[in-house]
């Protein structure tokens, strides 16, 4: 009996999750189109709704309906597939994030995470690099010069900065000892002072500019930027197809910000009068502001440039930061 | 002494010069056998100090039974070292002429001596059928891929519009031959002409070893319009401005007073000073918005969006500027033989000083913001560069070359209208990369904001227009040059009769600046080609509004960006229904 409940309510939580996602990754196109454009002098979309809050719906028929193409030489399976796996791997590796503090409704207590897995953290890294195959297999599937150098760049640029987000957050990790994102948030939970960020401020720069390079984000978008090598691996692909490439990055976007709120702004933990539900939305509405804000500000790197920060600059740091934090705690 | 004297003295040392003829003060065209021609243009092009300009190939088989090859230099010292200047009251242009027999349309190309002719020798046979013997790239360069052999489009017997060949199925039409490097594991990667940041017709093949691109080659004139052939047909010099004009979206008043002051040169008007100092507003109010857009876009191919919107408002009064002066938001419809077809009243020119003002505050600050941003300027350093001998071999012209430490600019080299009376200083930056180009670019606007304050503040007062009374002569020509945002125009007109042209030749800036694009391309990465070719400076055309007359009615209406814009998305109400 009680295990059937606990299958019930995992399925109910995952399609919970699954919906609200999707929900916020789709808000998040419209939210960065306006900042975007406010902070460009524009107006941003305009014409569909009141301040072209509809443009929403208007881009979701139209990802619909769009013809889905095909290219004739192009390892079809394989190409068909391919968009499966970005948002596949990105909402699998939300199953272990705790999203919210627990609550109870109608005598029963919610745990808001789908699966409390005691590496949590090891297995969204995990997960979130077999995303990687995603823009790969489809770059390489679809026999186009410029999807194989989009194809190209995805693997140098995810697989260097898994490197550096990975060494960046093994430091807070050795000061909490676990790597249950349930347990990370409750290090945190003696108030503002007690945020991992005042501990480790250069783990949590270097893990937010490897986010950045994860996500494909501006600066480091190299792997789709338009002006360079026209869209990347998504270059041959249309309608809903090319839609689930951009649902799983925002949904990305999504969890890298989640990560950062709990593992180094306090998470959940309520703060004054804040209850921690609240708290940790505009945590991660601010960190995905930041996404934006940094997209309007910055220019691209090119991919050599980016190469060099990563080996020559990042990686460096995270060791050291790793070394420093070693001997503190020894 | 004249100008020029110095030199064909020289070149008559090795060489017989058969005749000597001046059209202006610093224009000269001598004559040589063919045979002669590339040791000519050669000891006039590196052993003096020139550069070429132009070549014009001439169909004169009405006049002298023969045609005829002109290659333009321009005397004004090789410039690889500061000293190596010629001094100002030297410069001028010398035109090398050589007739070539109608059974025998071959010559011996000036290429092997003077790479800066390639695309010229080309373009010759293209439109003349006229073979360079020893030409080292003889493709075809203008034509389109499934043009007839046959058919030389410029000749004046040629295009008769009862023998107009059918056109090939496009299934059928042949690949164009690109220059390939051998060698495995080269990719080829096309860049254009639908690519998204240079959706201009031209198409760029980029050879890449992994992703540093090795050699390029490129196919343009997509949209070669014919213009040239319109010109001797069907204009007359009152429609010939408006002509010129419609070559660039962007600097059309650059080629509009280049091809009019060849006319007028050719026939000795003197324009009145007030039009003079008019058309120099003009010509820099162009140069303020194009730089404008250039700066604007090399930021945006980097991604720096945000600076590119930015950049934009700046430009925008500039075309305030352009209204104050002409009337439209663009320079257009202004230049007509004689002089201009509108004046300023006081109160514009004064609307104008202070919109200079505006200008100039703005563009400091937002050109600091940029600057102060690393990474911008990473991108730009040391990308694309235009290697000192490369340039000195192919006469790039504008920022191009400016951006290579080459002070060449044909408003001081060779200055025309109202600059004799104007101070400035050619911006000059050595970095040879697309960081210099564009900070040449920003220097030019500020002397291109100082200048026009200057001429406004020296406005000279009395007409804008003489009416050209002098005949035109058929057979004289002359050479109408200027300095366009993107470089020197040189325009060359033959005047014919029955008030049209025989020849009308327009070289736009950006032709001189392509052949050596392919060297600017070479050890670069693909995500720096865009960049590349958006510091050569491309363009692109817009308009605001329309004004619609209905010669029946004689009705007017303004349409403006409101009525537009509704119309585009309600598509009711024909904002023409009414009239």
């Amino acid at each position: 009996m009680n295990e059937i409940a606990i299958i019930i309510e995992t399925v109910i939580k995952a399609v919970v999750v699954l919906a609200v996602v999707a929900g916020m990754a789709a808000f998040a196109t419209f939210i960065e189109r306006k900042v975007l454009a406010y902070m460009q002098r524009r107006l941003g979309p305009m014409n569909v709704g009141p301040h072209g809050i509809l443009q929403l719906a208007a881009d979701g028929i139209k990802l619909f309906t769009k013809e889905d193409i095909i290219p004739q030489n192009a390892v079809k399976p394989i190409f068909k597939i391919a968009p499966v796996i970005a948002p596949a791997t990105a909402f699998t590796a939300m199953a272990a994030i705790p999203f919210f503090p627990e609550f109870t409704v109608f005598g029963y207590t919610v745990t808001p995470i789908i699966s409390d897995i005691n590496v949590g953290v090891l297995f969204i890294m995990g997960v979130a690099s077999v995303g990687m195959y995603a823009p790969l297999l489809a770059g390489m599937s679809s026999t186009n010069k410029w999807a194989l150098l989009g194809a190209a760049r995805t693997v140098i640029a995810l697989l260097s900065f898994e490197v550096v987000s990975g060494l960046a957050l093994l430091a807070p990790l050795m000061l909490i000892g676990s790597l249950s994102l349930i347990d990370i948030n409750d290090f945190q939970n003696g108030g503002f002072s007690s945020w991992l960020v005042w501990q480790q401020p250069l783990a949590f720069l270097l893990f937010a500019i490897a986010g950045f390079a994860e996500t494909n984000r501006t600066p480091f978008d190299l792997i789709e930027y338009e002006a360079e090598i026209v869209s990347g691996y998504a270059t041959d692909y249309s309608g809903m197809r090319w839609g689930l490439f951009f649902i799983g990055e925002y949904a990305n976007m999504i969890t890298v910000a989640f990560l950062v709120s709990i593992i180094f702004l306090g998470g959940y933990n309520p703060f004054w009068i804040i209850p921690g539900a609240i708290m940790i939305l505009i945590k991660i509405s601010a960190f995905i502001f930041l996404f934006l804000w940094v997209r309007a500000a910055w220019p691209h790197v090119r991919p050599d440039q980016m190469m060099w920060l990563c080996w020559k600059v990042l990686m460096p740091l995270a060791l050291v930061n790793i070394l420093i934090t070693g001997i503190v705690l020894i | 002494m004249k100008k020029g004297d110095n030199f064909i003295s020289k070149v008559k040392e090795k060489i017989t010069v058969h005749n000597i003829e001046r059209q202006t003060e610093d224009q000269v065209t001598i004559t040589v056998d063919r045979n002669d021609l590339p040791e000519a243009v050669r000891m006039l092009y590196y052993d003096m100090g020139g550069w070429l300009s132009s070549m014009i190939p001439n169909d004169e088989r009405q006049l002298n039974g023969n045609y005829a090859l002109y290659y333009v230099l321009s005397m004004e010292g090789g410039k690889m070292t500061i000293e190596d200047e010629l001094p100002q009251e030297q410069k001028c242009w010398i035109t090398v002429k050589t007739y070539i027999p109608a059974n025998d349309p071959t010559f011996p190309s000036v290429t092997c001596k003077v790479p800066a002719a390639v695309w010229y020798e080309r373009e010759a046979y293209d439109m003349f059928g006229l073979t360079a013997v020893g030409l080292p790239d003889p493709r075809r360069l203008v034509v389109s891929d499934d043009w007839p052999k046959d058919l030389f489009p410029l000749k004046k017997d040629a295009m008769d519009y009862r023998h107009r060949p059918d056109p090939v199925d496009h299934r059928d039409e042949p690949d164009y031959k690109f220059l390939e490097p051998n060698g495995s594991g080269v990719v080829d990667v096309p860049l254009g002409p639908l690519h998204i940041t240079s959706d201009e017709p031209g198409h760029f093949r980029l050879y890449c070893d992994g992703d540093t691109i090795i050699d390029a080659d490129f196919r343009l004139f997509y949209q070669h319009r014919g213009m040239e052939k319109l010109a001797e047909n069907r204009m007359n010099y009152d429609q010939m401005g408006y002509l010129a004009e419609r070559v660039c979206g962007i600097c059309g008043y650059a080629h509009a007073i280049g091809c009019i002051e060849a006319a007028e040169k050719a026939v000795g008007i003197e324009v009145p000073l007030r039009a003079q100092a008019m058309r120099v507003i003009c010509l820099e109010i162009e140069r303020l918005h194009s730089h404008l857009l250039n700066i604007g876009l090399a930021c945006e191919v980097t991604g720096n969006v945000n600076a590119f919107m930015h950049i934009f408002r700046i430009r925008e009064f500039t075309m305030e500027l352009a209204q104050l002066v002409t009337g439209g938001r663009k320079t257009y419809g202004n230049v007509v033989m004689g002089g201009l077809r509108r004046d300023m009243s006081g109160t514009e020119i004064k609307k104008s000083l202070e919109l200079l003002v505006t200008i100039e505050k703005q563009l400091i600050e937002v050109w600091d913001a940029v600057m102060d941003d690393k990474a911008q300027i990473n991108r730009w350093k040391g990308v694309g560069i235009l290697d000192r001998q490369v340039a000195r071999d192919f006469s790039p012209v504008g920022p191009n070359m400016r951006g290579s430490g080459f002070g060449r600019d044909s408003r001081h080299d060779h200055p025309y209208d109202f600059f004799n009376q104007l101070e400035f200083n050619i911006a000059v930056e050595h970095g040879c990369d697309v960081y210099s180009r564009e900070s040449v670019r920003y220097q030019e606007l500020l002397e291109s904001i100082s200048i026009i304050r200057q001429c406004f503040e020296m406005m000279p007062g009395g007409q804008t227009i003489i009416k050209p009374q002098t005949m035109i002569k058929p057979g004289a020509y002359a050479i109408g040059n200027d300095e366009a945002p993107r470089g020197e125009n040189i325009h060359w007109i033959m005047h014919g009769n029955a008030q049209k042209v025989y020849r009308w030749r327009c070289r736009a800036a950006t032709y001189n600046n392509w052949p050596s694009l392919r060297y600017q391309f070479r050890g670069n990465t693909i995500a720096d080609a865009a960049l590349i070719v958006c510091s050569l400076d491309p363009c692109y055309s817009c308009t605001e509004r329309v004004t619609i007359v209905d010669i029946n009615s004689k009705k007017s209406k303004v349409l403006t960006h409101k009525d537009l814009k509704r119309y585009s998305q309600t598509l009711k109400n024909h904002p023409l229904k009414n009239m």
